[in-house]
């Protein structure tokens, strides 16, 4: 990564120019990875703010509008400004922005863009080649797209928790993180870019409707249990233990941490057994196969623990990496940034923020080694191009920026 | 030319097998590619073998999971360990514009399809790789499978009841991610193409892109040196409070119920008939019930409990409240919005057996995808041999009998 060199190939987006009008992860990560491949990304944030600001993490956890971790991440490469669109004149800016850009991506939900007068309809008639990425956990259409709804409620909507996350008869549970928005935004991403490239074929711009909930309920859950459900009208749920049907084929706990223990087939089970020494139960009659291991897991994952709880993760790793056995440790946050793979693939780059200072970012998701994309330039203040963004596509003098701010139209 | 699909025109040639590497294809041929996967009968996908079985008749051409997860790719078979199907493969590559991988580091290579071999036959090739930990860098050849990647990221050091350990994530929710994911990858450089002529090789490392995920407790670590840990269902940010998960009447039913505003909050107070420990000063701000989450939550279980999971959720949202009820598999078919969105259809595949599988799973409104059973083995040979590279049929017959097209 060569950050802010002006020789630099552009990206391979360049070309593209977004809007996004989104709060906090799912349109603005989308929006991410326009901006960080080279499109030129404005977002428009209501004269409050992206809720993202409010949302923290904050250092020393003091609440501070420009010093969200959360905005931080989910903006970079964009430039930021301000629009009330709930204002008849600022409705009328946002709509004349349009009219020069190829992509709006958005994740308000279809009441309040409708209570804006920004429904697809409008929008369309506005710039007919502009393709609008929107992004909510129900979708546009359907009975429950009036409903209220965050990153929890999509995803919990989708089967994925009762399927495979959580101990039965115990809560079901979420990834820890805004895992639907983001299954979303990668979607949105993927079929939003494809009808942009596509546009001409297509014969124009068109609406291109994200459900969180669908997309993880179609592709995650589906994929391997819809077809069972229908032909034989039965599902699985949790089991709290990784994999059921083989063994071992879970998490457990070693020394200092945790490991994913995997030994599935002969070679990786003969590995791990040369790991642990070959114990004396190891080539026990019920262990020698996958199927059999696991109706025996309670067995085997207390002489397995026995074994762990007596070494450390990463070295538990390596052996049996070495052995042919894909176990993994599982890393804490701290110890994926320090992990030296990805600091020799320079996922890591530093950045620098005018309240936040400097500070340590993850880089680009994936290397086009001819176009390189990633995180460069800081997210925007709050309003921070606003002079410079409705000049160059509005035409607007500093006076009616001015006098639009003193309105607090912008 | 009006209402085409997006991708019309596209050829991507998929040696993806397993999950991720499919879902490439899948999502490209619902967006209007040409997508051909190439796989053999002499080693077939392990993803084929994957019960049930149509009708309960095991048979590589008959997993239902298998047909899901592939709709969209087509498939050509050829036998790859033969020097003559390795050369069919080539000049198929060089008619397409995407070539789509998910071995490991090298394997391409030693296939004789290398990038640079690639760009011998087609100098403009994409070739998009999407290896666990990228195509490089000290961990190049770790062996995982997409259920324990996660635990490369620092995503699964996060997924577990509070204060616990971490619990297993039960499937490989990093697949059908860098699947859609890859796509997009996929797309940013076949736009780099069409702006400067010139094609390259991606490098999807999976760990990266399943490491975005964790950006809230990736920005809590570099701001505040704190490394996270499970928490339930609790805001990754603790900026909402009601956020969880509460039972409801029944087996195994539940409700999740997040509040961000204080609006929010009031409309789930009166949803709950204003009881009195709602009106106590330790839940009256959002701070106030960040700080008092446990006992918060304790409260709202014990109310939750006695109600239907659907009636609850719509009674929530009459009072402008976030919640949904957590669904099993078996309510994915039935539940409306499903329905109404035709997320899940039934179509016949060309053995004759009726199957469920989802169709397009984002709604576009200009351009609806045709959504087609997974491939059986081979369906597009006679296409793509006879009339694409245009062998003639005694030459087609040969490689056929002598297994190169196999």
């Amino acid at each position: 990564m060569i950050p802010n060199t002006p020789a630099a190939p552009r990206g391979a987006l360049a070309g593209i120019r977004v809007i996004d009008f989104g709060q906090m992860v799912s349109a603005p990560y989308c929006a991410k990875l326009f901006s960080d491949y080279g499109a030129d990304v404005i977002k428009v944030e209501l004269p409050e703010g992206d809720a993202a600001r409010t949302a923290g993490p904050f250092p020393g956890d003091v609440p501070h509008v420009e010093k969200s971790g959360l905005y931080f991440f989910h903006n970079t490469n964009k430039r930021g400004i301000t629009c009330d669109v709930a204002h008849p004149e600022g409705r009328r800016l946002f709509l004349r922005l349009l009219e020069h850009s190829d992509v709006l991506i958005e994740n308000n939900l279809p009441q309040r863009m409708r209570a804006w007068g920004l429904d697809y309809a409008t929008l369309a008639e506005t710039n007919p080649d502009l393709v609008v990425i929107s992004i909510t956990p129900f979708g546009q259409t359907g009975p429950y797209s009036g409903w209220n709804g965050y990153d929890l409620n999509a995803y919990h909507l989708s089967g994925a928790s009762s399927r495979y996350c959580g101990r039965p008869g115990e809560t079901p549970l979420e990834h820890g993180t805004f895992a639907a928005d983001y299954f979303g935004a990668v979607t949105a991403a993927a079929w939003g870019l494809a009808a942009v490239y596509g546009r001409e074929l297509a014969g124009g711009g068109q609406q291109v409707d994200v459900s969180c909930a669908e997309a993880i309920a179609a592709t995650f859950v589906g994929g391997q249990n819809i077809g069972c459900y229908a032909q034989e009208g039965r599902f699985d749920k949790r089991t709290g233990v990784g994999m059921p049907l083989g063994a071992p084929a879970t998490i457990l706990p070693c020394r200092d941490g945790h490991v994913w223990m995997l030994a599935l087939e002969p070679g990786q089970w003969n590995g791990l057994r040369k790991v642990m020494d070959d114990p004396e139960w190891a080539s026990l009659e019920m262990f020698q196969d996958m199927y059999s291991r696991a109706q025996n897991a309670d067995v085997i994952y207390e002489f397995i623990r026995e074994w762990t709880l007596q070494h450390g993760k990463m070295e538990i790793m390596e052996k049996c990496q070495a052995a042919g056995c894909p176990v993994t440790a599982v890393f804490t946050i701290a110890e994926a940034a320090a992990q030296p793979h990805l600091q020799a693939r320079d996922y890591f780059v530093d950045m620098e923020h005018p309240q936040l200072g400097r500070l340590k970012n993850l880089g680009a998701p994936f290397k086009l080694p001819a176009c390189p994309g990633g995180p460069e330039r800081p997210a925007p203040l709050l309003g921070q191009h606003n002079a410079e963004v409705y000049r160059e596509l509005l035409a607007l003098g500093a006076a009616d920026v001015r006098r639009l701010a003193q309105r607090n139209v912008i | 030319m009006a209402n085409e699909l997006p991708l019309k025109g596209v050829r991507v040639v998929n040696f993806g097998w397993v999950w991720a590497g499919p879902v490439v294809g899948q999502t490209l041929g619902f967006l209007g590619a040409e997508v051909l996967k190439i796989e053999s009968a002499a080693r077939v996908d392990m993803t084929r073998n994957l019960p049930p079985f149509a009708d309960g008749i095991p048979g590589p051409d008959r997993s239902l999971s298998n047909h899901a997860c592939w709709a969209g790719n087509g498939s050509v078979s050829l036998n790859l360990k033969e020097p003559e199907a390795l050369e069919l493969a080539l000049r198929l590559i060089a008619t397409a514009d995407v070539v789509v991988e998910n071995f490991g580091p090298g394997v391409m290579e030693r296939l004789g399809l290398g990038y640079e071999r690639l760009r011998e036959v087609k100098e403009d090739i994409i070739l998009f790789s999407m290896p666990a930990a990228g195509l490089y860098g000290p961990l190049e050849h770790v062996r995982t499978y997409g259920l324990s990647l996660t635990s490369l990221t620092g995503l699964d050091s996060l997924v577990g009841y509070k204060g616990g350990d971490p619990v297993p994530v039960e499937n490989a929710f990093s697949d059908p991610f860098a699947g859609i994911f890859g796509a997009f990858a996929v797309l940013a450089a076949l736009n780099h193409r069409r702006n400067t002529g010139t094609g390259q090789h991606v490098d999807f490392s999976q760990q990266e892109a399943v490491m975005q995920m964790v950006a809230p407790a990736w920005m809590d670590y570099t701001l505040n040196g704190r490394s996270g840990g499970p928490k339930s269902n609790e805001h990754p940010t603790a900026a909402a409070a009601p956020h969880g998960v509460f039972p409801c009447r029944g087996d195994d039913r539940w409700i999740s119920i997040a509040v961000c505003r204080d609006e929010e909050w009031q409309g789930l107070v009166a949803a709950m008939g204003n009881p009195d420990w709602a009106a106590t000063p330790a839940f009256a701000t959002l701070p106030a019930r960040v700080s008092t989450i446990d006992r918060l939550h304790e409260h709202i279980a014990q109310w939750t409990r006695g109600f239907d999971d659907r009636e609850l959720a719509a009674r929530l949202q009459e009072h402008g409240v976030a919640a949904s009820p957590v669904l099993n598999v078996g309510d994915l078919l039935h539940d409306p919005q499903y329905r109404a969105r035709d997320t899940f259809i039934e179509v016949t595949h060309p053995l004759g057996f009726k199957e469920t599988i989802y169709g397009a799973y984002v709604k576009t409104s200009r351009s609806r995808p045709d959504i087609r059973p997974g491939p059986t083995i081979g369906q597009d040979n006679e296409r793509v041999f006879r009339t694409l590279l245009d062998i003639p049929e005694a030459e087609y017959e040969r490689l056929k009998r002598d297994r190169i097209i196999y």
